[in-house]
C-alpha cells in the first residue's frame, strides 16, 4: 500500500469513527433538551391518544438506546426519517436546502484561495514596504471581524446606502431555473440562459465576501508568515543565485513549500465557513440549510436536527479529507516516506 | 560553450564600451577597492574596508579568513544579490568580464546569475528545493540559457550531466527529492548543476562544510576536475587553509573585512608574510588528503596581529 493510501484508509476510518460519535452526542442532546417533539408538531389542539400514537411511531416511548439503533438501522438504509416540520422525508429537504449553502461556501472558499494567497505571497515578496503595509492592515481588518459582522456591514454600505448589489436572496423571482444540481451558477450554465447566470452570480457576490473576509485575511496572513520564513532557506538563495525572476522565486520556489503548513488552517477556515454561514444567510435571507435548520430546531423536530447536522458534519470531515490529500500530493515527504523508495 | 560567449552579454550591450577599455588586466573577475556597511537600527555597521581581489579565467582563487570577517558577502556582491539589499551599501569597482557591476540593472545582473556565473553554497542538501524533484530543478536550470529547450532534451541533457560527476543511475536521481538522496549525491548533483551552464566564473562558499570529512574531500576533488575540463573560474571561499591549499592557485587572506595578504598558494604557505595568516594555518592540523577538522569559528584573539600589522580598525565594528 502506498503511503498516500494508507494515509486516504486512516483517515476515513477516523471519519468514520468521529461521526458516530457525532450521532451519539447530538442524538442524546436532542432528546434531553425539554418539550415533547409530538406534541409540538400535533400542535395544542391534538389528543392524547394522537400523540401517543405519534409517539409510538416515532420510538420515543421505548428507552434511549433502542432509539438509537432504530436510528442507525434506517440510517445504514440511507433513511433519515421524516421531517415533522415539512412531513417529508429528512433527506429530501436537505438535498433541497444544501445545495444552495454549499455553492455559498464554495464560492467564499474560491474566493478566500483566489484572493487571500496572492495577497500573501505580494506582502511576503514586498515585506516592509508599501504594498505589504496596506495588505498586512486590509488583512488584520478582514480577521478582526466575524463573518455575520461583515454581512451586516457590507449588506448597509453595498446593498443599502450604495445600492450595487441586491439586498437578499440567491437569484430575482423572474428567472425559473430546472433544478439539476441545485447550484444556481451551474444550473443556470446548463439551461444555456446567460443572462440567469449573471443575476445569481451578482446575488452571490455579497453573502460571499462577507463569509469569506475574515478568511482571506486569515489566509493571507498565514501565508505571508510561512513564505518569510521560506524565504530564509538557502534553497531560495540558491534560486536567487541562479537568476530566475523574482516573481517566479516567490510564486514557485517559495510558495509551494510554504503552502504546506498553510494547508491545514486554511482547510479549517474553508470548513469553518459551513457554520459561519448560517448566519450569513440569516442576514440576506438565503435560502440555504440555515432557515431550515433554525426551523426544525425550534420545532424540536429530532430527525431533522439530527439529519442536518450529520450532514453538516459529514461536509467537515470531507473538507479535511480533502485537504489532507492535497498536503500529500504538494508534499512529497509524505508521499515518500521512506529514504531511497525507488 | 564559452567561446560563443564573449566579454558581454545579449542584454547587456550598451555597457560594453569603455568598460572594455579600462579593463586592461584581461581579468575574469576585478574587484577594486570595494567598501560594504549596513544600515542598521544601531548606526552604520562597516563590513569591508576596501577589498582588491582579481580572478583571471580559468584561474582558481581562495578567499580565506575566519566566519564573520566578510567573505560571504563579498561573494554576493559579486553575483549582484547583496545589491538588491536595501540597507546594503556598496562603493568600489566590481568588473566582471569587462562590465561594471554597478552600471548594470538589477535584471542585468540578474541575466548574469545562473549563466556565466553560478554559485555552490555549504549544504547542498538544503541548498535544493525539497519538494521539487531533482529533474525539475535541474531542467529549470539547463532552461535558464535555452528557455525553448523541450522537457524530454532538458532530462536527457541533465542525465547526461549527472553522468559526468559519476552519478551512476542519473535516471533514478531525477525523479528523486533532495532528501532521498545523500548528501554526497545532493553535493555532485549541485556540482552538476552549477557548471551546466558552463559559466565562467563559479564562486563556492564554503562548499560542502555540512558534509562529513571523507564525502567533503570527494566532492572537492570531483569539483576540482570539473573546474579544469570546463576551464571554469573559481572563487574558493574557506576557512579551511588545508583544503584552500590543495584546490586554489591563488590565495587572498581576509581579516575583518580587509585583505590582509595575497600572493600565489604556493608562497603564501611557504613564507606566510602576515602574522594572522601563520595564527590561522598554526590553528590549522596540516594533513595531504582528505579528513581536515575545522579550525574554531570564534578566533578573538587574531585582534593583536592585525593591530600591529595593519592600520587600527577600531570603531569599525558595531
Ligand atoms: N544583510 C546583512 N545585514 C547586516 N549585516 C550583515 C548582513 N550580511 C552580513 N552581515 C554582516 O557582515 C559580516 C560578514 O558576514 P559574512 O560575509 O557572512 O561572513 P563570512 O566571512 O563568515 O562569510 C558579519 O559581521 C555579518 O554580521
Ligand atoms: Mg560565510
Amino acid at each position: 500500500m502506498t503511503p498516500v493510501l494508507r494515509l486516504l484508509a486512516r483517515r476515513l476510518g477516523i471519519s468514520l469513527i468521529v461521526l458516530i460519535g457525532v450521532s451519539m452526542l447530538v442524538f442524546g442532546i436532542a432528546r434531553v433538551i425539554p418539550g415533547d417533539p409530538a406534541r409540538i408538531a400535533l400542535g395544542p389542539n391534538a389528543s392524547t391518544e394522537q400523540i401517543a400514537k405519534l409517539r409510538a411511531s416515532l420510538h420515543l416511548d421505548e428507552s434511549i438506546f433502542v432509539q438509537y439503533g432504530h436510528f442507525i438501522k434506517d440510517l445504514s438504509r440511507g433513511d433519515l426519517g421524516i421531517s415533522l416540520y415539512t412531513n417529508r422525508p429528512v433527506t429530501t429537504d436537505i438535498a433541497q436546502f444544501l445545495p444552495a449553502t454549499l455553492e455559498l461556501v464554495l464560492v467564499a472558499g474560491v474566493l478566500m484561495i483566489a484572493i487571500g494567497l496572492p495577497l500573501g505571497i505580494w506582502s511576503a515578496r514586498f515585506r516592509g514596504r508599501f504594498a505589504d503595509h496596506i495588505i498586512r492592515l486590509v488583512s488584520l481588518l478582514g480577521v478582526s471581524a466575524p463573518s455575520f459582522v461583515w454581512a451586516v456591514i457590507l449588506m448597509l454600505l453595498f446593498a443599502y446606502y450604495l445600492p450595487l448589489f441586491p439586498i437578499a436572496g440567491r437569484i430575482t423571482d423572474t428567472y425559473t431555473i430546472e433544478s439539476i444540481t441545485g447550484f444556481l451558477l451551474i444550473d443556470t450554465l446548463i439551461a444555456g440562459n446567460f443572462q440567469a447566470f449573471l443575476n445569481a452570480a451578482w446575488h452571490i457576490v455579497l453573502p460571499a465576501f462577507a463569509l469569506a473576509l475574515s478568511g482571506i485575511g486569515q489566509a493571507a496572513r498565514l501565508t505571508r508568515a510561512n513564505m518569510i520564513e521560506t524565504w530564509d532557506k538557502p534553497y531560495i538563495e540558491m534560486a536567487q543565485a541562479y537568476g530566475y525572476a523574482p516573481a517566479r522565486i516567490a510564486n514557485r520556489f517559495a510558495f509551494k513549500p510554504s503552502m504546506i503548513p498553510s494547508l491545514t488552517i486554511i482547510g479549517l477556515d474553508f470548513a469553518a465557513m459551513l457554520g459561519n454561514a448560517f448566519l450569513v444567510e440569516a442576514v440576506f435571507a438565503w435560502p440555504g440549510l440555515s432557515r431550515y435548520g433554525v426551523a426544525v430546531i425550534l420545532r424540536k423536530d429530532l430527525n431533522a436536527i439530527i439529519g442536518t447536522v450529520l450532514i453538516i458534519s459529514a461536509a467537515f470531515l470531507i473538507v479535511n479529507l480533502i485537504i489532507d490529500l492535497l498536503i500529500a500530493f504538494l508534499n512529497p515527504r509524505i508521499r515518500y516516506s521512506q529514504r531511497d523508495v525507488k | 560553450m564559452s567561446a560563443n560567449r564573449p566579454g558581454s552579454g545579449e542584454d547587456t550591450g550598451s555597457v560594453k564600451n569603455g568598460s572594455m577599455e579600462r579593463n586592461s588586466s584581461g581579468a575574469l573577475l576585478d574587484i577594486r577597492d570595494l567598501h560594504l556597511g549596513f544600515r542598521g537600527y544601531t548606526g552604520y555597521t562597516k563590513v569591508l574596508h576596501g577589498i582588491s581581489l582579481s580572478i583571471n579565467r580559468g584561474q582558481r582563487v581562495a578567499l580565506v579568513g575566519e566566519s564573520g570577517s566578510g567573505k560571504s558577502v563579498t561573494a554576493r556582491i559579486v553575483l549582484g544579490l547583496l545589491q538588491e539589499t536595501r540597507t546594503a551599501r556598496i562603493t568600489g569597482d566590481v568588473e566582471f568580464q569587462g562590465n561594471d557591476m554597478s552600471s548594470l540593472n538589477a535584471s542585468q545582473r540578474r541575466a548574469l546569475r545562473g549563466t556565466r556565473m553560478s554559485m555552490i553554497f555549504q549544504d547542498p542538501t538544503s541548498a535544493l528545493n525539497p519538494v521539487f524533484t531533482i529533474g525539475y530543478q535541474f531542467t529549470e536550470v539547463l532552461r535558464r540559457v535555452d528557455e525553448k529547450l523541450s522537457k524530454e532534451a532538458a532530462y536527457l541533457r541533465a542525465a547526461e550531466l549527472l553522468h559526468t560527476v559519476s552519478i551512476p543511475d542519473p535516471a533514478r536521481v531525477l525523479d528523486a527529492y533532495s532528501f532521498q538522496l545523500s548528501g554526497g549525491m545532493n553535493q555532485r548533483i549541485i556540482i552538476a548543476m552549477a557548471l551546466a551552464n558552463s559559466p565562467s566564473l563559479l564562486i563556492a562558499d564554503e562548499p560542502g562544510t555540512a558534509l562529513d570529512v571523507t564525502v567533503q574531500a570527494q566532492t572537492l576533488q570531483l569539483m576540482h576536475d570539473m573546474v579544469a575540463t570546463h576551464n571554469t573560474a573559481v572563487l574558493f571561499i574557506s576557512h579551511n587553509l588545508g583544503v584552500v591549499r590543495e584546490f586554489a592557485d591563488r590565495v587572498y587572506v581576509i581579516y575583518r573585512g580587509r585583505i590582509v595578504e595575497e600572493g600565489a598558494t604556493q608562497s603564501v604557505f611557504e613564507s606566510p608574510g602576515h602574522a594572522y595568516t601563520r595564527a590561522l594555518m598554526a590553528a590549522v592540523p596540516r594533513v595531504t588528503g582528505g579528513g581536515i577538522p575545522d579550525i574554531d569559528d570564534e578566533s578573538a584573539d587574531f585582534h593583536d596581529p592585525c593591530f600591529t600589522h595593519d592600520s587600527p580598525i577600531a570603531g569599525t565594528e558595531s
